[in-house]
């Protein structure tokens, strides 16, 4: 009697698991066709991207009849990525910041794409500093870029103006700046400066601003990567952010917040300089109605050497991909991201479709490939610009002799993390000792370095 | 004790009542006896759900607590690793000072607020349903939208409560910047939000108090403070412990009010034990470490919880 009932409750377990099972396992096509996923649909709010990306894939899929598009809307999630990949869930092609790469490669979890990447146009002319983000410590390609800009300084010209400052002569030193906090905090009674210092924002643009000092977050020691932040350049930044905190009282209080918050307060009128790249007039426009005139941008101050960091987005692969599967999304990373950097009729097309869909063009951005390859691409989309090129202007020119920096390759995120509680402390607490939170930050990653090179 | 405080003070069945061969078996083991085909039909439907949503996942995290992976690879077993990892980890410590130190403040200031609310609501005789409503309103808000609304209330530069200050002509504080303050700052949000359920639930106890005590000891001459002491707390006593265990139970969970107000900060001075694990997890991932701290809130949870259980189906029985 009991078997009988075990066999009726087994039956009834695997009546309800075995479909749901075979449903999630994918059968290849019989013939050669391929379908991928792929993530970064504009939500319907961006009605103009969001067909501006279908028509895109449409275009693809006339282009490459055998490879079929599934495209999503989801974006990158920290949050989510974990159970996405560990569901299958994950999108074939997925846009991740440039602060994860470093991460997902060291975890495996997103595919080495070198020998898809290889046979694309003009793979030979690739710029080393915007494939870097994406290149393993083995030299292996990772991802590719789809947007890249070195950090610089966002400024607020109207306040500038307010301020009696010249907002076509923007600061070039941290110097400069904190003379520009005080004279706008002065005036207007607005913070002259944010900094971004939770979500590791703080410990990232610390880094930033660490590299203008000619300082690193890591260095490699007997073929190993320590810790190499806790000295002059980091501790001379964190004085200075200290100083304008506490002497200068010209940052305002509000001292827990991420890079986010910090540009909604921005594009709202209530800072007058914050560290960012210029990509953020997209959003300034778009997503908080700020006022174009009042955006300015220049290449991130100096504190003794002319560095930066590179901000921006990158095209990874799933480490599920099939061979075909991860050889159609290289595919389509170059006809979407790629192909408008290298091809001047289609970045004249694409610029014209986004200046028509009021999507900003014009706005400077790491370039991908070499300069015979990129001169003419610049040439058309200035063409159709329609960003006020006046207010990037200082950017475009302090960039140019700037060096770019890259992230930490191990445990950066770690990293940011410790640095995210120094930042915190020299602007929350007046008897913080620069030296002594860095010493600390080094103790807490130590530990965690070691274990990630074991 | 008046004749009349002991005729209405709450015994312990429990405590009194002695075994006796001829107990009928308790009710339990009766409809266990019961369960047929009907049963285990209607169940079996609760168990998938539970099994795959609930017990499985929860199986499946003791396994990761002893493993290393990145979720594409077969995992590797690291035996205690990840527990020894977490051990030498500074910020676990600081985890549990700031959770302790969480759970000290909540019992301080937002265990008495739900008890005095419902103290006061108790005795309004015409006002009592606005009083309820008023009481229970925030719990209605969807936690994210309140947090960012106190996100607000917290600003220094601009927010409501130095502006306040400042009309008043006192300086403005620092709130969530502060380490010192930062905590006291949740916690207040937190009272704020979930107040109003247990003050329901405190109101429902206090209406089974007979009304004949509170007359009979006035006629005794007992002043409020003793009617208080002699006559509603005994009634109150099984449902405040009760109360007392799940929100120490709950404020070890405690994620949403520092994820949204200070992602941990100022200085860590927030970094609750959840957020360690989402940060593991989520910003580090590194999921074995994470659930090695999951599996040891588990463990404590599940001994709070054990002695929650045993104190309800004890005092079910009174």
């Amino acid at each position: 009697m009991r078997a009988r009932w075990v066999r009726i409750v087994a039956c009834g377990v695997a009546g309800v698991l075995v479909p749901a099972l075979s449903a999630c396992s994918s059968a290849e096509p019989a013939d050669s066709s391929v379908t991928i996923t792929v993530a970064d649909l504009p939500p319907t709010t961006q009605a103009k991207s969001r067909q501006q990306f279908l028509d895109q894939v449409a275009a693809f899929e006339r282009d490459n009849p055998k490879i079929k598009i599934k495209p999503t809307d989801s974006q990158w999630e920290a949050k989510t990525f974990a159970a996405r990949l560990a569901g299958g869930q994950l999108e074939t092609v997925f846009i991740v910041p440039l602060t994860e790469p470093p991460g997902l490669i060291k975890r495996r979890q997103v595919a080495d794409i070198t020998d898809e990447t290889r046979s694309l146009p003009h793979a030979d002319k690739f710029e080393e500093r915007a494939l870097k983000p994406g290149t393993g410590t083995d030299g292996r390609i990772y991802g590719l870029p789809t947007s890249e800009w070195a950090l610089g300084l966002i400024y607020n010209r109207q306040l500038f103006t307010k301020a009696g400052l010249d907002p076509d002569k923007p600061p070039k030193t941290w110097d400069e700046v904190r003379v520009a906090a005080k004279a706008i905090f002065a005036k207007t009674g607005i913070p002259g400066y944010a900094q971004p210092t939770t979500n590791n924002t703080g410990g990232w643009t610390l880094t930033a601003m660490t590299y203008t000092h000619g300082g690193r977050a890591e260095k490699e020691v007997d073929g190993k990567q320590v810790a190499a932040f806790n000295d002059g350049p980091a501790r001379r930044t964190l004085e200075w952010l200290k100083a304008t905190r506490w002497e200068d009282n010209s940052i305002g209080r509000q001292h827990l917040r991420n890079g986010a918050d910090v540009l909604k307060d921005f594009s709202a009128g209530r800072i007058g300089m914050t560290i960012a790249t210029p990509s953020t007039y997209g959003d300034h426009i778009t997503k908080y109605n700020g006022d174009p005139a009042m955006f300015g941008v220049t290449a991130l101050p100096s504190g003794g050497t002319s560095a930066t960091l590179l901000g921006g987005k990158m095209a990874v692969v799933s480490p599920k991909a099939s061979t075909a599967e991860r050889a159609a999304a290289v595919k389509w990373i170059d006809f979407r991201y790629l192909r408008p950097k290298y091809d001047a009729a289609a970045a004249e097309e694409r610029a014209k479709a986004n200046a028509a869909d009021d999507i900003p063009v014009g706005v400077p951005a790491v370039p991908f490939y070499q300069p015979d390859v990129v001169d003419p691409v610049l040439k058309v989309e200035h063409r159709h610009a329609n960003v006020p090129l006046n207010n990037f202007k200082s950017y475009t020119t302090g960039v140019a002799s700037q060096d770019f920096v890259a992230e930490p390759p191990i445990a950066g995120q770690d990293i940011y993390a410790a640095l995210d509680v120094a930042v915190q402390a020299v602007l929350t607490r007046k008897d913080a000792d620069p030296a002594a939170e860095l010493r600390n930050a080094e103790e807490k990653v130590v530990p965690i370095l070691e274990r990630a090179q074991r | 004790m008046t004749e009349v405080q002991q005729r209405y003070t709450p015994t312990r069945a429990a405590d009194t009542a002695t075994p006796s061969a001829d107990r009928p078996r308790p009710a339990r083991r009766r409809s266990r006896r019961r369960l047929g085909l009907g049963g285990l039909v209607t169940l079996l439907p609760l168990l998938l759900v539970f099994g795959y949503f609930g017990w499985w996942p929860i199986g499946q995290s003791v396994v990761l607590s002893v493993q290393q992976t990145n979720l594409v690879d077969p995992p590797a077993w690291v035996g205690v690793d990840n527990f020894r990892y977490l051990f030498t980890d500074p910020l676990l410590w600081t985890t549990l000072r700031n959770t302790a130190w969480f759970v000290v403040l909540a019992l301080l200031f937002g265990f008495p607020v739900p008890v005095v609310l419902a103290l006061f609501g108790s005795e309004l005789q015409r006002l009592g349903g606005v009083f309820r409503v008023l009481v229970y309103l925030p719990v209605l808000v969807p936690p994210v939208v309140a947090l960012l609304l106190w996100k607000w209330f917290y600003d220094p530069d601009f927010g409501l409560f130095n502006q306040v200050l400042g009309v008043a002509g006192l300086d403005p504080r620092p709130w969530l910047q502060s380490t010192a303050t930062a905590m006291p700052s949740l916690v207040l949000a937190t009272t704020w939000a979930h107040a109003g359920s247990t003050v329901l639930i405190y109101l429902a106890a206090l209406a089974g108090v007979p009304s004949e005590l509170y007359e009979a000891a006035e006629i005794d001459g007992a002043s409020i403070w003793r009617r208080l002491w002699h006559v509603t707390m005994p009634h109150l006593r099984g449902v405040l412990l009760i109360m007392l265990l799940l929100q120490i139970i709950g404020t070890f969970q405690i994620f949403t009010e520092p994820f949204i107000l200070t992602d941990g900060g100022p200085e860590d001075s927030t970094v609750t034990v959840l957020l360690l694990i989402y940060r593991y997890a989520f910003l580090n991932g590194d999921y074995g470490t994470a659930a090695a701290l999951s599996v040891l809130l588990a463990v404590v949870l599940a001994t709070l919880s054990a002695v929650y259980l045993r104190l309800t189906r004890k005092w079910s029985t009174t």
